[in-house]
């Protein structure tokens, strides 16, 4: 297992109005983060707020290429992004106790808190394909690359790491320092993670390590 | 971090219990038992709230020091409230040094001012004041400033400090707005009632009449010759002759002081301070030895001059006698102060705060329920006294906020 500090390239915020964020995802223009009560859109060049969606959002955020994701309290809902109407919902599989949340391969992965595992549901009905077990309480959820990465948080402590789909084992983990929390994550598909920073309001950029 | 426990919490912190608990109801989980104890002391079930922050805390898991931490605060607060203090300070130390280590300033603080609140309610008034101070005077949430104004100003009014409470009092008025709680704002009103309200009576000339705070601490300022009945002494500006353990010497200054500028018959003398029924001579003795003490006593602020039938009192250097008596008088007027802050007490912790036995603390209150002065709530050990009467519950709950968050 590779492990390493993370290294912070850039932070956003804080917002006004924003007191945490509990959900992260991009949609190849902008960063949207979760604040509770709201969707928020960032420019990631400007880090301004460009736009945002009133909707219930209390934890993870997802993007499928024309729909946004976001958990509110036990269900999933599924939303225009264009219009930031509400098309559809389906039940958490975590049935409230659910984090993150990421999109890839025509299925949703949902991040279960406390119980340490990450479900594939299937995004028409919410049926729990499969489910991966992992160490640590789980935050946020990403795909990127065929890796499955996600955060973690227990006791002040979080870091970013990947772990294998099949088994749960880590294989690679980017501690961030000692307080920063990681709530919501999402890869940018290049060098950059978008993560999360829980109760602070912030949304931090973390460089993914290169593949040699 | 959960999504049901952020949506319970978001609906707490906007003051909607049973918001949070609509959403937590059947869950036990440890973050869920925590909210659910919270909605709960919210909603006045201290006793529920207590055991579900209890088991909230067993719950949490060993890598979770901070949440932990954070249950226990709460639970000592509930404590405080329910006039628990024979509740462990030991373990709310350890968590407030746990919350500092973390970083949880709010939530830290909020536990230092739990313990000087606790320290203000049993007249520990240096060490609430040392407890603050070791606070520092750090950016806090303006709901935990409102809670730091309170204990301010609780430790200004004992200390007759007036100008330093009102002073505390408007800047928790301030803070309270700020935090947008009603509960806050109207803990911070009743606070400041007590300095629009009677603490006193004056008594001069056979005449009465009440005394706001600010008054009784004017008269520490007053050129007149004292006979204070909260502190059992006599005194003029500097010049304090402690009487507190004499209490006949004490009872013969007053019923001079309350005459005067006329004279006290031997008889009235007699029948006022040693409480006798019939008079004989070895009264009259008794009389003439203690007016000997009582004189000496007084020497640097006033004469016992003998008159024909009696006693006078000649003040010093000052053409007023004054005394300052309590707004209500009757017999266990000290269980009634402490009962008279609207909280649900303990026998045992009201015998805690005034220093005395659980069973003289028992046997008054049993006198005055009989007289409907107190009642009370509860059987055996969770019998609760207060005064009547009581508009609903008034608790101070103010647990901490961000219980939850990361």
């Amino acid at each position: 297992m590779k492990r390493s500090a993370a290294e912070i390239v850039t932070e956003y915020g804080p917002f006004p109005g924003v007191e945490a964020v509990h959900g992260v995802t991009y949609d190849g223009k902008h960063v949207w983060f979760a604040s509770g009560d709201r969707l928020n859109a960032i420019d990631p060049a400007s880090g301004k707020v460009a736009r945002s969606i009133d909707v219930a959002a209390h934890a993870g955020t997802a993007f499928d290429g024309r729909h946004l994701f976001q958990i509110a309290e036990d269900r999933i809902q599924k939303i225009d992004a264009a219009s930031g109407k509400v098309l559809s919902t389906i039940p958490a599989p975590a049935g409230g106790g659910d984090s993150g949340l990421a999109w890839a391969e025509g299925s949703l992965w949902v991040g279960h808190y406390r119980e340490r595992k990450i479900h594939q549901v299937d995004p028409e009905t919410g049926k729990v394909l499969r489910t991966i077990e992992t160490k640590r309480f789980v935050t946020g959820v990403t795909w990127v690359d065929g890796e499955l990465w996600h955060g973690t948080w227990e006791n002040e402590e979080s870091d970013v790491r990947r772990i294998d789909p099949e088994t749960g084992k880590v294989l690679e983990q980017l501690d961030l320092p000692t307080g920063t929390g990681v709530s919501g994550l999402e890869s940018d598909g290049g060098e950059r993670f978008f993560c999360g920073g829980g109760a602070n309001g912030n949304v931090r950029a973390v460089r993914r390590p290169r593949r040699g | 971090m959960e999504s049901l426990i952020t949506a319970a919490a978001r609906a707490l912190e906007a003051g909607d219990p049973l918001g949070a608990l609509n959403r937590v109801a059947l869950r036990n989980d440890a973050p869920s038992l925590a909210l659910r104890g919270i909605a709960m002391a919210q909603l006045g079930d201290l006793a529920k709230a207590k055991s579900l922050l209890r088991s909230a805390a067993r719950a949490f898991g060993p890598r979770e020091a901070v949440a932990r931490a954070r249950c226990v605060v709460a639970e000592a607060e509930i404590a405080l409230v329910s006039r628990d203090l024979s509740w462990p300070v030991r373990t709310l130390a350890a968590a407030r040094a746990i919350l500092e280590r973390h970083g949880d300033l709010a939530n830290a603080a909020h536990a230092g001012h739990i313990e000087a609140r606790r320290l203000l309610l049993v007249g520990r008034l240096d060490e609430a004041e040392r407890s603050l101070a070791e606070l520092g005077a750090a950016p806090l949430p303006p709901a935990s400033q409102v809670t730091r104004e309170l204990v301010v100003a609780g430790i200004a009014i004992r200390r007759l400090r007036t100008k330093d409470a009102r002073a505390a009092l408007d800047r928790a008025v301030r803070a309270a707005k700020l935090a947008g709680i009603p509960a806050l704002a109207a803990e911070v009103d009743s606070a400041s009632c007590v300095l629009d309200t009677p603490a006193a009576r004056l008594i001069t000339r056979g005449e009465e009449r009440p005394l706001l705070l600010e008054e009784v601490e004017d008269l520490a300022t007053s050129e007149a010759l004292v006979v204070d009945t909260f502190h059992h002494a006599a005194r003029r500006r500097d010049i304090i002759v402690p009487l507190g353990t004499r209490p006949v010497l004490f009872a013969l200054a007053r019923i001079l002081a309350q005459a005067w500028p006329a004279d006290v018959s031997r008889e009235a003398l007699i029948t006022g301070a040693f409480r006798a029924r019939h008079l004989d001579e070895s009264h009259r003795a008794r009389l003439r030895v203690e007016i000997g003490r009582l004189r000496a006593k007084l020497r640097p602020l006033a004469e016992v001059t003998a008159t024909k039938q009696g006693f006078a009192l000649t003040p010093r250097k000052t053409r007023q006698v004054l005394v300052l008596a309590r707004p209500v008088e009757e017999k266990h007027a000290t269980v009634l102060a402490f009962l008279s802050d609207g909280e649900p007490w303990s026998s045992s912790a009201l015998a805690l705060a005034l220093g005395t036995s659980a069973r003289t603390v028992q046997r008054a209150l049993d006198e005055l329920a009989r007289s409907n002065k107190v009642q009370s709530f509860g059987h055996g050990r969770a019998r609760r006294w207060m005064t009547p009467p009581v508009p609903g519950f008034p608790t101070t709950l103010l647990l901490p906020g961000p219980l939850l968050k990361t």
